[in-house]
């Protein structure tokens, strides 16, 4: 049998507009991201129903499994707690004593240095659609005034920044994604860095100088140059000092203060202005280092 | 029928992949169901067919990605395009051929993106990657791929297409 094929089939219309998209893309990189941005509004809103349907499910899921199928282990657990318990109650009899000294001065740096920031809470409702990533999804968009680059927090520290904002969802770059950057600051020694995501899932503060005294437990804050994150917000502590031959800088190998693999809900800092305490819509400040360890 | 399937695949497909498929990962590597769709819809429907599915999951998979809005677009297009040449110049369509043919066309994906994604990052870095993600999602996406086909050719009797211009997989 003959079989007739047209010189304008729709296979070759097909090919030529995926050519005339190659085009686009690699010759007019900026357009083509601004159109898509545009076209993928309304398809992202229409995704993140069946998106946040999921997301409900998984939590639905995960609350059976851990009121039912978790409680096998809940013995030996409970033996181990109240062991903790007896250790704590002990060390909690010094910190009664120095979490008086502590209030004083947390009060007195409160008043000359704490800045609160505007935040709103997000719920992670899903993480990057890719393996390629260490990025995960809040159900809040740009209806809610979230925008590309704003620092994402929770209450222990740095998360991460926003890198997309759809209608009602946002994409949020781990700190410890290797794309990630993040000006960080050395709490003990003042020396700053810039704070990079490693292949092994933790962090890496660069460009220390040889002559710096940074040494495993430092701690590492935010400094405040870039934009998203205000000055102080804790990021991880010093692991391991990495130093190369003919090298002309150090660096630090960081274990982030956030246990980004369990994250569920998080805070956008939407805005870095002040917000005055009685403000309803603004949620609570995340705590800097210094009151974290004074408590 | 055959459009409310590739409606649901591309409005369904991302949010599982998102929210489920955490659990389903090995070593936090998790299959990618968008571009084992697009195989299979190339392998079954064409190159046409899965090279379109592929621009639309891409597109989607783009939005709830940290990476660049383009990225998956033009992947998953060109995945579907390869599945779809490939199954025609296969001698034999088995769920076997399926698996080396998706374990071919996932780590020749991999490769381009980790190009892209950690082109910077050093040679120690890039073979950790490879070797790390590459390579076990490759493994991965081939597994589900020829289990899905399997399950789809035995009791649809869905075939590859053959021939220019025949459309088995029509609805």
């Amino acid at each position: 049998m003959v079989m007739l094929r047209s010189t304008f089939g729709p296979r070759r219309v097909l090919l030529l507009l995926l050519a005339l998209l190659f085009f686009v893309v690699f010759l007019l990189p900026r357009q083509a991201r601004a159109l898509l941005q545009t076209v993928g509004q309304p398809v992202a809103w229409v995704v993140s129903f069946p998106l946040k349907g999921f997301a409900a499910i998984d939590r639905s899921v995960m609350a059976v499994w851990e009121r039912y199928l978790a409680l096998r282990g809940v013995e030996e657990e409970n033996r181990r707690l109240r062991r903790e318990i007896q250790y704590l109650k002990g060390q909690n009899d010094q910190l009664q004593a120095l979490a008086a000294d502590t209030r004083r001065l947390a009060a007195l740096m409160e008043f000359k240095e704490r800045t609160p920031v505007q935040t709103l809470a997000a719920r992670v409702v899903g993480r990057d659609s890719t393996n390629w990533y260490r990025a995960m999804v809040l159900d809040k968009g740009e209806l809610d005034g979230v925008r590309a680059e704003m620092g994402v927090v929770t209450p222990a520290g740095v998360v991460g920044r926003v890198v997309k904002a759809t209608r009602s969802t946002s994409v949020v770059l781990l700190v410890s994604d290797p794309n990630n950057a993040v000006t960080g600051l050395i709490q003990r020694t003042r020396e700053e860095g810039i704070v990079e995501g490693t292949a092994e899932g933790r962090a890496r503060l660069k460009y220390i100088p040889l002559l710096s005294t940074v040494r495993a437990g430092d701690t590492v804050i935010t400094s405040g140059l870039t934009g998203g994150f205000p000055k102080g917000i804790m990021i991880g502590v010093v692991n391991r000092i990495e130093k190369e031959e003919g090298a002309l800088f150090q660096s630090a190998e960081i274990v982030p203060d956030v246990d980004l693999s369990r994250v569920e809900e998080a805070l956008i800092i939407t805005s870095s202005n002040p917000v005055s305490q009685s403000d309803p819509g603004g949620a609570a400040a995340p705590v800097e280092p210094s009151r974290r360890e004074g408590r | 029928m055959k459009r409310a399937l590739y409606a649901g695949l591309v409005f369904g497909l991302v949010p599982l992949q998102t929210t489920m498929l955490t659990y389903v990962g090995v070593g936090g590597i998790r299959p990618d169901l968008c571009l084992v769709a697009t195989c299979l819809v190339g392998f079954l429907a064409g190159e046409v067919e899965g090279m379109m599915l592929g621009l639309a999951l891409g597109f989607v998979q783009d939005l709830f990605s940290a990476g660049e809005l383009w990225l998956n677009l033009v992947t998953k297009a060109m995945i579907g395009l390869f599945a779809g040449v490939a199954a025609r110049h296969l001698a034999s369509a088995t769920p076997m051929a399926m698996l080396g043919t998706i374990l071919a066309i996932s780590a020749l994906s991999g490769i381009i993106f980790l190009g892209t994604v950690r082109g910077a990052g050093g040679l120690a870095e890039m073979g950790v990657a490879l070797v790390s993600v590459v390579f076990p999602q490759a493994v991965f996406d081939a597994v589900v791929g020829a289990g899905a086909y399997w399950l789809i050719a035995g009791r649809t009797r869905l075939h590859p297409t053959t021939q220019v211009g025949t459309v088995p997989f029509a609805g």
